[in-house]
């Protein structure tokens, strides 16, 4: 026989339906946002390690001019060294009919016979490159995918400076290029950017490589000191033109991804952590009410003879179902956002498989954790009416200590009409509930801010990175150092506005045991196409002696101005040199070491020369230009800023735009739920005094003024509050997330607040508009029959 | 508006004109299985300054036929007019109009807003009203100036009641209804609102219904209208009416 108080629990919930909805989706979004932040951060971390087990890695890397392959016997003799993988690569350029963009890649070397020991390639589509046709290779699956390549595909290399063609047999993922990216463009360009695996021979013959070597990956012994073997790997290359070890840390593709890791398990706990705070906040508030509310049942309950903990139980019980219903929703809405957020992040990382994981602890968690918040936050209502005496629980709640507000009665109440000054008196009396409600709709607002900050911080990002500090439309790279002349030549192009040469080599920075790999840029004085700047955006003049760092890497190292660092010049001559830190750039996108040109040119010992060009191109003649560029010599590979923009648009942006709703969205039912809870509450408890109220010929909208001015009250203390919650939870986050790649920087546009304000406003516009239908279907007969 | 004297002399000069006339007033509630009929076919005149007395067993009607002279339920079936009022097929805002311009209620539970004052109570009505008394001579009318100051919760039932009596009359109604206003009160202190009623009915010249199922209070009333079963089974004019003090029970 069904227990009659569970019948209760089931009426209960279907009479107060809205309301059970509203608390629901609270633990809706803690338990959608929490399955969705945790699934993608395992999501990721599953298969990256897959896939570096499964392709094996490799733990370290180096790069020399030009070793014999010897002297990969002598680096496998390095104690605590495991594997050594000799092999050649080096940077290549791609001619393509349908394109004037130099498209720029690498090429790396297979074994002669079957997969490398070290970062092996898992075939996508095709397969392995005949060892008798030299011209066979293999692609990086991201750029065949971008350019629809197909198998059999003829390819025109530019290596060494000579035209090849290849042809296309297959295409790969390869755990060196899970993100694939060319230096100083922090997202994957797949059309412009490619990679190709081909036959040992065919490469080192293409670069007079036979029997030698000029990139190796090594694994590490267990237990083996890193330190020592990049040591004794630096020892035994430097004679080759070592350009310094390095391990995963440093490796680009790897370091992006850790970087996003990073920043995933931070939101992986943090965001969660916000939302089920407010969520079971909320709770706290909305079912301490509706406990509240219902005392005068509980006190008949307590005078049948029903013991407290019975009582106690039947409200954990409709509590619990609240948080059952609620964490269906989230676990599906969860599961849906992950689904979603996961395919956006295949733009970016390369996984044989990456898919949403849904491991069921994680589901289990995510109900348990809502559950025991629910309860948790209802439990002080239900203790604090399970113990009190029936007949105290069978009178009103002890109305709020009137007498404090006298002076509302000699001063307000004879200029203030009296709804108002109910309302008053109601808000006062209660000091606790309302701060409490008041704080649960200001908790409404970072949410919503949350969402809308991304998007200011993204445009900031933007406009400073591309408009302020880069401000050519264009970069090339050359394949070797060029002169003025090539500058020359660049400026009298029809259609070039602007040309400016930039000398930028890989470094090493060293401070102690620290060390920073990153690339010097050598601008000229009064370079107008890159332009440093502070922290207030003002341009910072490049020094004629020393260095300037990005703020990034002097807080990594610990360098202030005034202070010495060690660079190694990880090109050319290897030239070490100690230099001072001159100046501090705020730079957002990448982190680098900008020095004036010729003092780099001096390092290198090298005459006036440069390796990258900055441009500024007339728009309308912009095909003219690249067509032109096409057919220019020793051009390794080119970057347009507007391409690039609108690719990070239609990624960062789209993903941006998703949480951003996401957000929104949940901020916005948090206020919904918060205002209509707290006017459906308010209504149920004065129910009999607003029908008074109407029977003594008050009009509706003079009821509805006590119960939306209490609430227009907590809201005018709301909003300021949660804007200002908004945005210290907002600086907790940023510095929570700066990573090496990129910093977000606090920017919050007025009209962000605007919007906030106004979703806010809306959302409780929505709640009075539901309260006042409530009003107006108020039974007045059926209240008077009833007792308070 | 006429005042009520003017009307109590209108009176005096012509057959008295009835201000409320119901005609086939009938109520159900519910449909099916679970219909509820509380009123049947009920006609009715009241006339200017009449205290009528509504006597019957609970779940007999009165309390429906209250609402509806009140303007706080509508009729199935039937017409009630007051004046020229129509009572029945109004919409909420001309009962809303009705019933702040002419009506005064008493009920069973006082109804009195807690966070507002005594006073506050009365002057909610005052503000609202369009030639009200001021609402501290409302208050000397039932007895209880003395208390304008305090809150609903530091009075007594009877004094509640009392300041329920005072907020129904300060609008100067031209009607007075009140519902077991004595129910939730013992003898003396029922008599002292009883005697706040009278007083208002005989000095404002209100016309005044009070529903009780209490026949004691009966001996108040020009007439007494019994109800039964949702009908009015019997009528009887009272041409002795005794004063509130020498009502007993």
């Amino acid at each position: 026989m069904v227990n009659v108080l569970d019948i209760k629990v089931v009426r209960d919930l279907w009479s107060m339906r809205l309301q059970v909805l509203s608390i629901a989706m609270l633990v809706a979004a803690g338990v959608a946002v929490f399955v969705m932040s945790v699934s993608n951060y395992r999501a990721l971390v599953g298969a990256m390690e897959s896939h570096y087990r499964n392709e094996r890695f490799a733990d370290l890397f180096a790069g020399t001019t030009r070793a014999p392959l010897v002297i990969a016997d002598r680096l496998r003799e390095i104690d605590g060294i495991g594997i050594v993988e000799p092999r050649v690569a080096k940077p290549v350029r791609i001619i393509r009919e349908d394109t004037n963009l130099p498209i720029s890649g690498r090429i790396i070397s297979l074994p002669a016979e079957g997969q490398p020991l070290l970062n092996r390639l898992h075939l996508v589509q095709g397969r392995w490159p005949d060892p008798l046709h030299p011209e066979e290779v293999i692609i990086n699956a991201a750029y065949a995918e971008a350019r629809a390549v197909r198998m059999g595909q003829p390819v025109e290399v530019v290596l060494n400076g000579r035209l090849q063609d290849f042809r296309v047999v297959g295409s790969a993922l390869s755990p060196e290029f899970v993100f694939a990216t060319r230096s100083a463009v922090p997202l994957p360009d797949d059309r412009n950017f490619v990679v190709l695996w081909a036959g040992e021979d065919a490469v080192a013959s293409a670069f007079d490589m036979k029997g030698a070597f000029n990139d190796v990956a090594m694994t590490i012994a267990p237990g083996s000191s890193v330190r020592h073997v990049l040591d004794e790997v630096d020892r035994l290359l430097a004679p080759y033109g070592g350009t310094g070890a390095y391990n995963r840390g440093d490796q680009p593709s790897h370091r992006f991804l850790e970087d996003e890791l990073a920043e995933q398990e931070t939101l992986s706990i943090f965001m969660p952590s916000v939302f089920f705070g407010i969520a079971a906040f909320l709770l706290n508030v909305v079912i301490g009410r509706m406990v509240e509310a219902q005392r005068g049942q509980i006190a008949s309950l307590k005078a049948l003879g029903f013991a407290n903990g019975t009582i106690a139980l039947h409200y954990f019980k409709l509590v619990t179902a609240i948080a059952l219903l609620g964490s269906a929703v989230g676990l599906v809405l969860g599961c849906w956002f992950a689904v979603g957020v996961v395919g956006s992040y295949r733009a970016f990382f390369r996984f044989p498989s990456l898919d949403a994981r849904f491991e069921p602890w994680l589901l289990v968690a995510a109900t348990l954790v809502s559950v025991v918040a629910a309860n948790l936050a209802a439990a002080t209502s239900v203790y604090r009416i399970a113990v009190l005496p029936p007949a105290e629980a069978m009178r009103p709640a002890t109305p709020p200590a009137l007498q404090t507000f006298a002076w509302l009665q000699t001063m307000g109440s004879r200029v203030i009409p009296l709804q108002y000054i109910i309302a008053a008196r109601t808000t006062l009396g209660r000091p606790i509930r309302t701060v409490l409600s008041t704080i649960g709709i200001a908790l409404a607002i970072p949410l919503i801010l949350f969402g809308l900050y991304w998007f200011d911080a993204i445009d900031y990002m933007i406009d400073v990175s591309f408009s302020r500090i880069e401000r050519g439309d264009a970069f090339l790279t050359f394949t070797e150092p060029v002169s003025t002349d090539t500058l020359h030549e660049l400026k009298a192009l029809p259609g070039v506005l602007n040309a400016e040469l930039q000398r930028v080599v890989p470094v090493r920075l060293r401070v102690g045991y620290r060390t920073y790999r990153t690339s010097a840029i050598g601008l000229d004085p009064g370079s107008e196409l890159r332009v440093p700047r502070d922290k207030a955006l003002q341009p910072i003049s490049i020094p004629a002696d020393g260095i300037m760092l990005s703020r990034q890497i002097a807080s990594q190292l610990d360098l202030h101005v005034g202070d010495t660092v060690s660079i190694d010049v990880l090109e050319g001559a290897r030239a070490v040199r100690e230099v001072i830190v001159r100046r501090i750039s705020d730079d957002i996108l990448g982190s680098s070491v900008t020095m004036d040109r010729s003092a780099l040119n001096h390092v290198m010992r090298e005459g006036p020369v440069a390796n990258v060009a900055a441009l500024r191109i007339d728009s309308a003649q912009s095909e003219l230009v690249w067509s032109r560029i096409k057919s220019m010599p020793r051009i390794e590979g080119s970057s347009v800023k507007a391409l690039w923009l609108s690719l990070f648009n239609d990624t960062i942006g789209e993903m941006v735009l998703i949480g951003a709703l996401i957000l929104a969205g949940f901020g916005m039912l948090i206020a919904i739920g918060v205002v209509y809870n707290s006017a459906r509450i308010a209504l149920q408890e004065r129910a009999w005094e607003l029908a008074g109220l109407r029977i003594i010929g008050l009009t509706r909208r003079e009821v509805s003024a006590v119960i939306v001015s209490e609430l227009v009250a907590e809201l005018v203390v709301a909003i300021p509050l949660g804007l200002l919650i908004g945005r210290y939870l907002i600086e907790l986050i940023a510095s929570a997330r700066a990573s090496q790649s990129f910093q977000i920087p606090v920017v919050i546009d007025p009209s962000s607040y605007v919007i906030a304000l106004l979703l806010v406003i809306a959302a409780a516009f929505a709640s009075f508009i539901m309260i006042r239908r409530r009003i107006d279907t108020l039974d007045l007969v059926a209240v008077l029959k009833t007792r308070d | 508006m006429q005042t009520s004297e003017q009307e109590a002399e209108d009176s005096a000069a012509q057959p008295p004109v009835p201000v409320f006339v119901a005609r086939g007033l009938s109520k159900v509630y519910g449909s099916g299985d679970s219909q509820v009929t509380a009123l049947k076919n009920v006609d009715l005149d009241i006339r200017q300054g009449e205290f009528i007395v509504l006597l019957g067993p609970s779940g007999s009607g009165k309390s429906t036929l209250l609402n509806i002279l009140g303007g706080l339920d509508a009729p199935t079936s039937g017409s009630a007019k007051w004046r020229d009022h129509q009572l029945t097929g109004a919409g909420d805002t001309e009962l809303t109009t009705y019933r702040r311009e002419h009506v005064g209620f008493v009920f069973q539970f006082y109804n009195l807003i807690p966070s507002l004052s005594v006073e506050e109570n009365v002057r909610l009505v005052a503000q609202i009203a369009s030639d009200p008394m001021d609402p501290k001579e409302a208050l000397e009318l039932v007895g209880l100036s003395h208390r304008a100051r305090h809150f609903p919760s530091q009075l007594s039932g009877g004094e509640q009641q009392r300041v329920a009596v005072a907020r129904a009359i300060v609008k100067r109604p031209d009607i007075l209804l009140c519902d077991e206003p004595t129910g939730a009160l013992d003898v003396d202190t029922g008599r002292l609102v009883l005697a706040a009623i009278a007083k208002v009915n005989a000095e404002l010249g209100t016309t005044t219904i009070v529903i009780t199922h209490n026949s004691a209070i009966a001996g108040m009333a020009d007439r007494v209208l019994r109800l039964s079963g949702g009908r009015i089974v019997k009528e009887e004019p009272n041409p002795d009416r005794v004063s509130a003090e020498d009502v007993q029970w």
